[in-house]
């Protein structure tokens, strides 16, 4: 293990106390005096001055003028604790998505961005409408102009859907099982796939190896499914989104997994 | 006393982050079951610590379903692993600072964005050269040094230093450098453009592309395909060019092109 693999004392002397943390990220929000905390949070005045005393003596605030203020760079550390605060309410928001899924697919990096997906929906079947995760993926499909996608398996309606892309001009990029790649492009218009092909608007990288995730980029909606970790799809969720911080991130996943099936 | 509403209020709100990383052996089981599983007689012996303890800590993680048990084996379920990557993320995020604190203490940061901010721990490997009061030109020979070897640059301009101009033209007449971007503001390019020899040998040059963005940033940002070298200014918005931070590795890379990418956005 390395040295400094390990939470130090700094990062323990501030997610000890609740009360600190909350002066932090009231300070963080904008400077103020001990009664204007005290107001704010609703702790009492003694503890907000020792809680307040104790963080000046520990270098994380400055007193200027009455008021007191976050240093910079413990504006940056507090920053990267709440960063982490983050992670945890998504990972628990969609625990039913993580839980008992497979997700040794997602990159180190798509791990520890995973707060660019904190605006994203979370798409469950009902028994009232058991299609509704690939109706949603299906009608971000049909009114995209381009896609990337990671197809591990294949639905019969995908060959048309990328025809359809393809005959309007569209680009589509995809990354699929090298025994579906016959059935997902055969079905295609064979000249118009030429032409596609020639224009490199349709591109398809093919896996020996099993993919375990599947993503669509649909301009610039994202739509994610995992495997359960018995190895079967699970059909019945799927994270969404339209923003852009959480299109970037599934740009970058797809270039991951694109990286890793050339070599 | 602070009323129970609030208490609570305020125990909900960092329940989790607190329950982490405020107990070391919590932290320390999910750390090292990250790489692989391992038994009791593994965890004991990497821990030094007595079995009761360590049991009693994953059946803690246990019951918040972060780790799990197959066997005479531990590892960690899915959210266990998303947690402790975050985990890791922020101990080498605040290892990254702490390791350069004088130099991001010393600068104005305002400039670079919350995202890129929060990555920092891309910057682990990074060094920082710092100029000394009998060589006052250490940072900035370094950094002549550095881009001597390369054959393609991106820098961030947010100075005038004809200094720095000089060099450029040169590596770039040696035909050493052969793909020179400049990213920089309207006045930084103005100024440029009014000195014939720069607008001619620099900003004309052949191998020479320059990018003006309406952004004004006070990051002088470097990117080679080898390096990436960063200095900033002092809150009081002067330029350092006493202390320099490089970076060789690829993440160090993946960090200041993020930045360049930021810069032209």
């Amino acid at each position: 293990m390395n040295v400094h693999n390990e939470i130090n004392d700094d990062i323990k002397f501030l997610a000890k106390s609740e009360i600190r943390l909350k002066i932090l990220s009231e300070l963080n929000e904008r400077p103020n005096d001990i009664r204007g905390l005290v107001k704010k949070t609703k702790i009492t005045y003694s503890s907000v001055s020792s809680n307040v005393n104790k963080l000046a003596e520990n270098n994380y605030i400055k007193k200027v003028e009455k008021k007191y203020y976050l240093n910079p760079i413990a504006k940056i550390y507090f920053k990267t604790l709440m960063d982490f605060k983050k992670s945890i309410e998504i990972i628990q928001v969609y625990n039913s998505f993580w839980d008992k899924h497979n997700i040794t697919q997602l990159s180190i990096n798509s791990i520890k961005n995973i707060t660019d997906l904190k605006n994203a929906q979370l798409i469950e079947t009902t028994p009232l409408d058991i299609y509704k995760t690939h109706n949603t993926t299906k009608d971000q499909l049909i009114k995209a102009e381009n896609v990337k996608a990671i197809f591990p398996y294949l639905h019969p309606e995908y060959p048309e859907l990328i025809e359809e892309i393809l005959i309007n001009g569209g680009n589509v990029e995809l990354i699929v099982p090298k025994d579906i790649f016959k059935a997902i492009i055969s079905p295609i218009d064979e000249s118009l796939k030429n032409r596609a092909v020639k224009q490199k608007r349709l591109k398809v990288f093919t896996v020996t190896n099993s993919l375990n995730l599947y993503l669509t980029i649909c301009d610039e909606k994202m739509s994610l499914g995992l495997f359960k970790n018995d190895g079967s799809f699970d059909q019945n969720r799927i994270l969404i989104s339209n923003d852009l911080k959480a299109y970037e991130w599934a740009d970058e996943l797809f270039k991951h997994v694109k990286h890793m099936v050339r070599q | 006393m602070t009323n129970i509403q609030t208490k609570r209020e305020l125990n909900k709100e960092f329940k989790d982050v607190k329950y982490i990383l405020t107990s070391s052996m919590r932290a320390k089981l999910l750390l090292a079951l990250y790489e692989i599983p391992k038994n009791l007689d593994e965890l004991r012996h990497e821990l030094k610590k007595p079995s009761a303890t360590i049991l009693h800590g994953l059946k803690e993680l246990e019951t918040i379903n972060l780790v799990r048990r197959a066997h005479k084996y531990y590892e960690l379920t899915s959210n266990g692993y998303l947690l402790t990557t975050n985990m890791i993320k922020l101990i080498e995020n605040w290892y990254s600072l702490s390791k350069s604190e004088t130099f991001w203490d010393n600068h104005d940061l305002s400039d670079i964005p919350e995202d890129i901010i929060k990555n920092i721990y891309l910057l682990k490997d990074a060094e920082y050269v710092s100029s000394t009061t009998s060589d006052l030109s250490i940072a900035f020979n370094k950094y002549i040094q550095l881009i001597s070897e390369a054959s393609k640059l991106q820098i961030i301009l947010p100075i005038y230093s004809e200094n720095h101009f000089k060099h450029l033209i040169d590596l770039l007449n040696s035909n050493k450098l052969q793909k020179l971007e400049l990213i920089m503001n309207k006045e930084i390019y103005e100024s440029i453009h009014k000195n014939r020899k720069f607008q001619k040998e620099l900003l004309k040059h052949e191998n020479v592309k320059t990018t003006v963005i309406d952004k004004d940033l006070k990051i002088f940002l470097t990117y080679g395909e080898e390096f990436m070298a960063l200095t900033l200014f002092f809150k009081d918005g002067h330029y350092d060019d006493s202390q320099i931070l490089i970076g060789h590795d690829q993440n160090s890379l993946n960090w200041a092109y993020e930045l360049i990418k930021y810069s032209r956005r």
